[in-house]
C-alpha cells in the first residue's frame, strides 16, 4: 500500500469515527450559532464606535476573524483527542503492530484534524454567503473579497491548530489537563504575536494583519479614527461609517505565500510530533514515567509480568487463607467523614510534589502581601493553579472506566457525590486560605462573601461539567478562559473572586453563590439520571 | 434470600432488542450464564446491577423490585464487570480503601477485610505499588476483591477469569464454590470448564431469550444418549460437519475422532459418549437455531 494511501485510510477512518458521533453534531451547531451570531450583529467588528458597510468584503473579513479566532480556540479541543482515542479504545495497540510509520500515522491524524476543522469552516463560510444575500449593505457581489478570507487565513490557521493538537497529545506532559490550560495561553501568544515581537509576518493565525488591512480605509473613512480595532460579542451601538465600504483583504503575491507558509509549517509540526510520538508505547516516549501514568488500560491479557518489568509477582501460592471474616452489620455502617477523606485523598492524589511546592508558595506569599494584592492577583493565580484537580470531578470515574464499579454502590448521589464536592471546595479553601483568612481577620465582610461565593461555585462548575461531560476537558478550556477574562482582567461582573468588581462585589457574589447551586443541583440531577440507566 | 427476574426485557436504540422475557428465580448457590457473544449476558448482569434498566419486565431483591429501591441492593451486591478501569496513581490498598468508603464499610472493618481480600488474591506484595503498573491479570484479581468488599449476599461475576493465568483460575473457582453456601453468586463465562467446577445450577442465553435454566445434573441428562464418537477420515470431516453438530474432533493414527451431538448413531461405527455440559450447552443453542429458523421458514 502506497504512503498516501495509508495516509488517506487513517485520515478517513478517523474522520469518519468523529462524523458518527454527537460530538460533532454539537460542534456544528455550534458553528451554526457563530455564524447566526456574525450575521445578526452579536458578533462585531468594531473601529472605536463605528463598523464598515456590509460589503462582500466587510463581510468575508468579519466572519472569516470570527471563524479564525473561536474555530482556533475551541477547535483544538475538539481535535485533541485523535491519537488518544486510539490509546483508549486500543486501536493503537493494533495500528502498532503494523508497518505504519509514525510520520503515516501522524499525516493522516493531521488531515483528520484538518478535516474536522475545515468542515465547521466550511459552515460558517456559508453563513458568510448568507449573510450577504440577506443583510449586505452593498449588493455588489464580489466572491474572492468574500471567501477569499477563508481559504488563505482561517484555512492555513486550522492547519495549525490541527498540526499543535498533534504536538500537544504527543507529548506526555501536554497529553492531559496540562496541555488543555496551557493551550489557551499559546493561543494567546499566537493571536498576539505579531504586535508583541513586532513582526508583522508572524501572525500564525492571521488576525492581526487580516484586520489591520482594514486600518487605511478607516483612517480615510471615520473622521478621528484612533486605530482601535476590536472583534467581539458586542451589545454596544456602534454606527455605520457610510465612507468605508471595504472592498477585501489586497492580497500580494508576498502575503499569499506567508499564509500557504503556514500549511507547510503545520505539515512540519505533524512530523515533528511524529518523532516525539511514543507509538503507544510509553516504554519509547521521551518521558516514559508520564506516558505511563495516562495509560489506564492495558492490553496484557494475562500473567504476572507487570508494566515496569518483567519479573513474577506470584508470592506464596496455596498459603492465602481460606476464609474471609464476614463483615457484620456495624461494619456496614453510613460514615461521611470516611468518604469525604477517601475523596480528597484521590483527588489530591494527582498532585505530583512540584504541585504542593507551588501551591505552598502561592499560600505564603497570600498571607506576606498587602491584602489588596493577596485577594487580587494572587488569589487569582492560587485559584488557577489547581485546575487540573477540579476537572477531574464527575469526570474521574468515566475517564479511568472505574464508573460500573461506583455505580454499583449504593446512595452514591447521598454519599460519593457530596463528598467529591466537598473535597473540590477544600482544594479551594486551602489555596486561597491565605486571603480568605485575612479578609476574614480584616472584617472586609463584602469581599469575604465573594471569596466564599467562589468557594462555592468553582467546584460545583467543574463537578457539572464533569459529569455532563465525562470529561475533564470542558471544564479545563472554559475554567482557563474565564479566569484570563474575569480575574485576571479584571472584567467587572466576570472576575468571580470579587476582586474587579468595586461597589457590586455582594451583587455579583450572590449571582456566583445562585449559580454555583443551581450548578449543583444540575449536578446532582445529571448523576442520578446517570444512575437510573438514563 | 431470593432474587427473582420477571420478563425481563432489554431494547436498545435502532430496535436491537438484546433481552427478551428473560425469567429467572435465585436461590442461594451459584449460577453458570453461558451464551454465544450477542446473546445478552453482560447486559443481563447489568440490569441485575443495577446499572441499566430494563425496558419492560422487573427484578425483584427480596420480593422488593429494584428499580424503585435499587440501594436495598446495591447494599450487599458485589459486581464486577467485564470491562472496567482502576485509578492508576492509587495503589491497590488505597483503592480498596476508597470503595470500601464509597460502599460504606467503616475503616477498622475495611482495613481487616482488605489485608485478607489481598491476601485471597495473592496482591500482597504488589499491595503498595501503583494500580497504573499492573498487568491485566492482577488488575483483574484487583477487581476481585473489590467485588468482595462488602461481603456481597449478591455476587455478580462477568468474565471473571479472563486475564488470570491456570492456577489463578483454579483459585478463583475454588474461591466461588466457598462463597456460595450463603449468598447468590451468578457467574458469567465463555470458559464452561469453569461453570462445570462451581456451578449449581445453568442458564443458557441465546438471542436474549433463556433457553435452559436447570441443574447440571438436569442438562447432562436432557442430552443423555445423544453423544457420540465416530471416526472418519480428514477428508470427509467437512462433509460430516455439515452432516451433523460436530462438538469437537481430535486427530489420531485411525483418523479423526469426532464428537457428535445427534439423537441417533450417526454412523454404524460410531460408539455413545458420555456426556459434558459443553455437549449440553451445544445442544441447547442448536435446537434454538433450528427452531427459529424453523419459525422464520413456516
Amino acid at each position: 500500500m502506497s504512503v498516501a494511501r495509508s495516509i488517506y485510510a487513517v485520515a478517513r477512518a478517523d474522520f469518519f469515527e468523529r462524523l458518527r458521533r454527537y460530538s460533532f453534531l454539537i460542534t456544528l451547531l455550534f458553528a451554526v450559532y457563530l455564524g447566526y451570531a456574525a450575521a445578526t450583529g452579536k458578533v462585531l467588528l468594531r473601529l472605536d464606535d463605528y463598523r464598515g458597510v456590509y460589503t462582500a468584503g466587510w463581510i468575508g473579513l468579519m466572519v472569516s476573524m470570527v471563524t479564525t479566532t473561536f474555530v482556533s480556540l475551541v477547535g483544538f479541543y475538539i481535535v485533541k483527542n485523535a491519537i488518544d482515542r486510539d490509546r483508549t479504545t486500543r486501536v493503537g495497540y493494533i495500528l502498532a503492530a503494523t508497518p505504519l510509520s509514525r510520520f503515516t500515522y501522524m499525516l493522516g491524524k493531521l488531515a483528520s484534524n484538518f478535516a474536522v476543522l475545515t468542515s465547521i469552516v466550511f459552515v460558517l463560510a456559508l453563513g458568510a454567503v448568507a449573510m450577504f444575500f440577506f443583510a449586505a449593505e452593498d449588493r455588489h457581489f464580489n466572491a474572492w473579497a468574500l471567501l477569499s478570507p477563508f481559504l488563505l487565513i482561517a484555512l492555513p490557521a486550522m492547519a495549525l491548530t490541527a498540526s499543535i493538537a498533534l504536538v500537544f497529545e504527543s507529548l506526555p506532559f501536554f497529553r492531559g489537563g496540562f496541555g488543555n490550560v496551557a493551550w489557551f495561553f499559546v493561543w494567546v501568544f499566537s493571536l498576539a504575536m505579531p504586535e508583541m515581537l513586532k513582526r508583522p509576518w508572524l501572525d500564525p493565525l492571521g488576525v492581526v494583519g487580516s484586520m489591520n488591512s482594514v486600518l487605511p480605509a478607516a483612517r480615510a473613512a471615520i473622521p478621528g479614527y484612533k486605530n482601535s480595532i476590536s472583534l467581539g460579542f458586542g451589545v454596544a451601538q456602534t454606527q455605520v461609517a457610510q465612507n468605508l465600504r471595504f472592498s477585501g483583504i489586497p492580497w500580494s503575491a508576498h502575503s499569499v505565500l506567508l499564509r500557504l507558509l503556514w500549511i507547510g509549517f503545520a505539515i512540519l509540526l505533524a512530523l515533528i510530533a511524529a518523532v516525539v510520538f511514543d507509538r503507544f508505547d510509553s516504554d519509547r516516549s521521551l518521558f516514559p514515567s508520564l506516558g505511563r501514568k495516562t495509560l489506564s488500560l492495558d492490553p496484557s491479557p494475562a500473567g504476572d509480568s507487570d508494566r515496569n518489568g518483567t519479573h513474577c509477582l506470584t508470592p506464596k501460592r496455596g498459603a492465602a487463607p481460606t476464609h474471609l471474616t464476614p463483615l457484620t452489620r456495624a461494619a456496614l455502617s453510613t460514615n461521611f467523614p470516611q468518604i469525604y477523606s477517601a475523596e480528597l485523598t484521590l483527588a489530591l492524589k494527582d498532585a505530583r510534589w512540584w504541585w504542593w511546592a507551588v501551591a505552598a508558595g502561592l499560600s505564603i506569599a497570600q498571607f506576606a502581601a498587602p491584602l489588596d494584592v493577596a485577594r487580587g492577583p494572587l488569589l487569582a493565580v492560587a485559584w488557577l493553579w489547581p485546575a487540573l484537580l477540579w476537572s477531574a470531578m464527575g469526570a474521574r470515574e468515566t475517564r479511568y472506566g472505574v464508573r460500573q464499579l461506583l455505580f454499583s454502590c449504593a446512595r452514591i448521589v447521598q454519599r460519593q457525590l457530596p463528598a467529591c464536592w466537598l473535597a473540590g471546595v477544600t482544594i479551594a479553601l486551602l489555596t486561597g486560605l491565605g486571603a480568605g483568612s485575612r479578609l476574614a481577620l480584616a472584617g472586609r465582610v463584602p469581599e469575604l462573601f465573594a471569596f466564599v461565593a467562589a468557594l462555592f461555585f468553582i467546584p460545583s462548575l467543574a463537578l457539572f461539567l464533569g459529569i455532563l461531560t465525562g470529561s475533564g476537558k470542558f471544564f479545563e478550556a472554559f475554567y482557563t478562559l474565564l479566569w484570563y477574562v474575569g480575574p485576571m482582567n479584571h472584567t467587572p461582573g466576570l472576575d468571580f473572586t470579587g476582586a474587579a468588581n468595586g461597589a457590586l462585589v455582594i451583587r455579583d457574589a450572590a449571582i456566583y453563590l445562585v449559580l454555583g447551586l443551581i450548578l449543583l443541583v444540575f449536578a446532582f440531577t445529571a448523576r442520578a439520571r446517570q444512575l437510573r440507566g438514563g | 434470600m431470593q432474587l427473582e427476574v420477571e420478563h425481563l426485557s432489554k431494547s436498545y436504540r435502532r430496535s436491537v432488542q438484546t433481552l427478551r422475557g428473560v425469567r429467572l428465580s435465585l436461590k442461594p448457590g451459584v449460577l453458570g450464564l453461558l451464551g454465544p457473544n450477542g446473546a445478552g449476558k453482560s447486559t443481563l448482569m447489568r440490569i441485575l446491577a443495577t446499572i441499566t434498566r430494563p425496558t419492560a419486565g422487573r427484578v425483584l431483591w427480596n420480593g422488593a423490585d429494584i428499580a424503585r429501591d435499587a440501594n436495598a441492593l446495591r447494599n450487599v451486591l458485589g459486581y464486577l464487570p467485564q470491562d472496567f478501569g482502576v485509578y492508576p496513581n492509587l495503589n491497590a490498598i488505597e483503592f480498596l480503601e476508597y470503595l470500601a468508603a464509597v460502599k460504606g464499610i467503616n475503616a477498622g472493618a475495611a482495613r481487616k477485610r482488605i489485608g485478607e481480600l489481598l491476601e485471597l488474591v495473592n496482591l500482597t506484595e504488589a499491595a503498595k505499588r501503583p494500580l497504573g503498573g499492573y498487568s491485566g491479570g492482577m488488575r483483574q484479581r484487583v477487581g476481585i476483591a473489590q467485588a468482595l468488599l462488602n461481603d456481597p449476599q449478591l455476587l455478580i461475576v462477568d468474565e471473571p477469569t479472563a486475564g488470570l493465568d491456570p492456577e489463578e483460575r483454579v483459585r478463583f473457582r475454588n474461591l466461588l464454590s466457598e462463597l456460595s453456601g450463603e449468598r447468590i453468586v451468578i457467574l458469567s463465562t465463555h470458559i464452561v470448564s469453569d461453570i462445570e467446577a462451581v456451578a449449581t445450577s445453568i442458564a443458557i442465553l441465546g438471542h436474549g431469550q433463556l433457553i435452559a435454566h436447570d441443574s447440571p445434573e438436569a442438562l447432562l441428562a436432557s442430552v443423555s444418549g445423544k453423544i457420540w464418537e465416530m471416526v472418519v477420515t480428514s477428508a470427509d470431516l467437512s462433509s460430516a460437519r455439515q452432516m451433523h453438530l460436530i462438538s469437537s474432533t481430535a486427530h489420531r493414527s485411525d483418523g479423526v475422532h469426532a464428537r457428535v451431538v445427534a439423537n441417533s448413531a450417526p454412523s454404524p461405527n460410531a460408539r455413545p459418549l458420555e456426556p459434558t455440559l459443553e455437549d449440553a450447552y451445544l445442544a441447547a443453542l442448536t435446537a434454538q437455531r433450528n427452531s427459529a429458523d424453523a419459525g422464520a421458514a413456516a
